[in-house]
């Protein structure tokens, strides 16, 4: 039972990152990102490939984050022409051609099966783990706080505000939106390696989309544009989301109500929220920013 | 060939009705509304409940679609549209949502497997070449007969009118004493209904399980952005130029072009070109095949 509290922490963990990461574009900057999940497959199939070559866990964290860095390009290059809506139809489809190349080009993924037997960075040693994953979530804790406390953080929020407003006071559209992209890509990158090292397995089933709606609706329910509520969602959510079976279990139900239960948790939630308390849990704190 | 000719309008009908329903909402209620192709799913399920409780066919699916019309205005004047004030991206979050909540009851309710409406199975006959099958033709005609149905409407009488003028210029409409809540009202009724009558087509031919509507999201997308959304006639367009690809990318050999005697796309793949269609025509042409000039900042 210990163990599995301490798995239930380490994935919430690393949720966190993933909330961190598309509260940076979703909060601060307005990019309502459909395809968050892609730009973790991408940290976690770059670890996947590199182990596969022989290389080790280091040269697997590089190759993921030169992938979702390279992701994140494209991502911003479509938003240079499109409005939110449809920006977010974009990449909710670039995220599903990525799953579907994932699932069906065998030779590079393992296919269906995906690329199992990677290491685990410290032994199947939980706590290691834990602490591991903590200090990454702190570390990204610490750095977006300070993007978004800077000079950066400020022509962030205008963009998301008045673009218009932002474009005629000389501010590169195009370049802070690429430079979010890119920012926000490094922790979901880290969260791909940490978990395929974690779960020592990385393969399509991780990539739907319904996982990226699960991160939208921490990021909703922590909080948009603030980072204590994004890590706050991400913690809520996942031990919820982990104490369904317990509850399917007591109650006796199949196990299409657990199926139901999740996406009612994340529906719900996010219905809820967008509706009564579109602030989440921790509101952002406007005029926060030093600089 | 005719055989081709024939899966192309068969394939463009599944689509299209979904799309058009999707493009129209949107003229009036500016978000792309995901749960549109959740009514899709809700639509047979209830006709097949119906239908189960010993209601005719015909009779089942028209109070389907009327039920699912109904449900389209009631979550869009209690949901989408207050969300609709921040923002359209977060209006489309929002549907989601609501999606995931239908595919939650359905889960539930109907539970996870396939079902098929309980028609007798007749061989498929010899039509101009092509083989065809009694439902197929019945889908195609059905879904014919909807598009046609609002195509009148939009263009030949008073709401339809009403429905162009409030979506070409929204202020001016009211100016000139237009309804507006009302004539959104309807074309909420409408796209709903048509929606669910996709889905009612889609599920004759084969299926129905909770997967259709999320099956259905970037294919429906991909037409009516081809379409250029908010156009509804322009989605039957794109859903015909959506089934042309996919027609096209599997019956094609390509192993001519790489010196290979045989080599056809993996059929897993197929469903995949709807999506690369969609993502290059948000980069080249993301208002559409036949906008030119307007651009949204």
């Amino acid at each position: 039972m210990f163990d599995f509290i301490l798995h239930v922490a380490i994935i919430a963990a690393l949720n966190g990152l993933l909330a961190l990461s598309l509260n940076l574009q979703l909060g601060y900057a307005g990019l309502a990102n459909f395809g968050q999940i892609a730009l973790f497959g991408a940290g976690a199939y770059g670890a996947a490939l590199a182990f596969s070559w022989g290389f080790g866990p280091f040269a697997g964290l590089l190759l993921g984050l030169a992938l979702v860095s390279l992701l994140a390009l494209v991502f911003a290059r479509l938003g240079r022409s499109l409005g939110a809506d449809y920006w977010g139809i974009a990449t909710l489809s670039i995220a599903e051609i990525l799953r579907t190349v994932a699932t069906n080009e065998t030779w590079l993924t393992g296919g269906a099966q995906g690329i199992g037997g990677l290491p685990q960075l410290f032994g199947f040693d939980l706590p290691g783990t834990l602490a591991l994953a903590a200090a990454a979530l702190l570390a990204t804790y610490l750095v977006l706080r300070g993007v978004t406390q800077s000079k950066f953080g400020l022509a962030v929020r205008l963009l998301r505000e008045e673009p218009q407003l932002a474009a005629s006071l000389g501010y590169d559209l195009a370049g802070l939106r690429r430079r979010v992209m890119l920012i926000s890509g490094v922790p979901a990158g880290l969260c791909g390696f940490l978990y395929a090292h974690y779960v020592t397995f990385v393969g399509p089933d991780q990539l739907f989309a319904s996982e990226t709606f699960f991160i939208w609706a921490m990021v909703v329910i922590g909080g948009l544009a603030n980072h204590s509520g994004a890590v706050l969602g991400a913690v809520a959510l996942q031990i919820l989301s982990a104490s369904i079976p317990f509850a399917k279990d007591a109650l006796g139900l199949t196990s299409e109500y657990v199926a139901a239960a999740r996406l009612t948790l994340t529906g719900g939630g996010l219905l809820l929220f967008l509706l009564l308390r579109p602030q989440g849990l921790l509101p952002e704190r406007i005029g926060s920013v030093r600089a | 060939m005719s055989q081709l000719v024939f899966d192309l309008v068969l394939r463009t009908g599944d689509v299209a009705l979904v799309a058009v329903a999707l493009s129209a909402a949107y003229s009036l209620v500016r978000f792309p509304n995901i749960a549109t192709v959740y009514y899709a799913t809700i639509g047979p399920f209830l006709t097949y409940v119906l239908a189960r409780v010993g209601l005719a066919f015909w009779l089942a699916a028209a109070l389907a679609t009327v039920a699912v019309g109904v449900l389209a205005v009631v979550l869009n004047a209690t949901v989408f549209d207050r969300l609709l004030r921040s923002g359209s991206a977060i209006a489309m979050i929002g549907s989601l949502a609501v999606g995931m909540l239908v595919t939650a009851v359905l889960l539930v309710t109907a539970g996870p497997d396939s079902m098929r409406f309980a028609f007798a199975l007749s061989p498929p006959q010899d039509l101009l070449g092509a083989r065809v099958t009694a439902l197929q033709l019945w889908s195609m005609g059905l879904s014919s007969a909807a598009l046609l149905g609002f195509a009148l409407i939009l263009f030949f009488t008073d709401i339809g009118r009403c429905m162009r003028a409030t979506a070409a210029n929204a202020d001016l409409a009211r100016a000139t004493g237009i309804d507006a809540h009302g004539v959104i009202r309807v074309i909420t009724f409408a796209s709903g209904v048509l929606a669910a009558l996709g889905g009612i087509c889609l599920s004759l031919k084969g299926e129905l399980n909770i997967l259709m509507g999320p099956d259905l999201i970037l294919p429906v997308f991909a037409a009516a952005i081809l379409g250029g959304l908010g156009n509804p006639l322009g989605a039957i367009l794109g859903a015909a130029v959506i089934a042309l690809t996919e027609v096209i990318a599997a019956s094609t050999n390509f192993g001519p072009l790489l010196g290979q005697a045989f080599l056809f796309l993996p059929v897993n793949y197929i469903g995949a070109t709807s999506f690369a269609i969609l993502v290059l025509a948000l980069l080249f042409r993301p208002y559409g095949l036949f906008v030119n000039e307007v651009r949204r900042v």
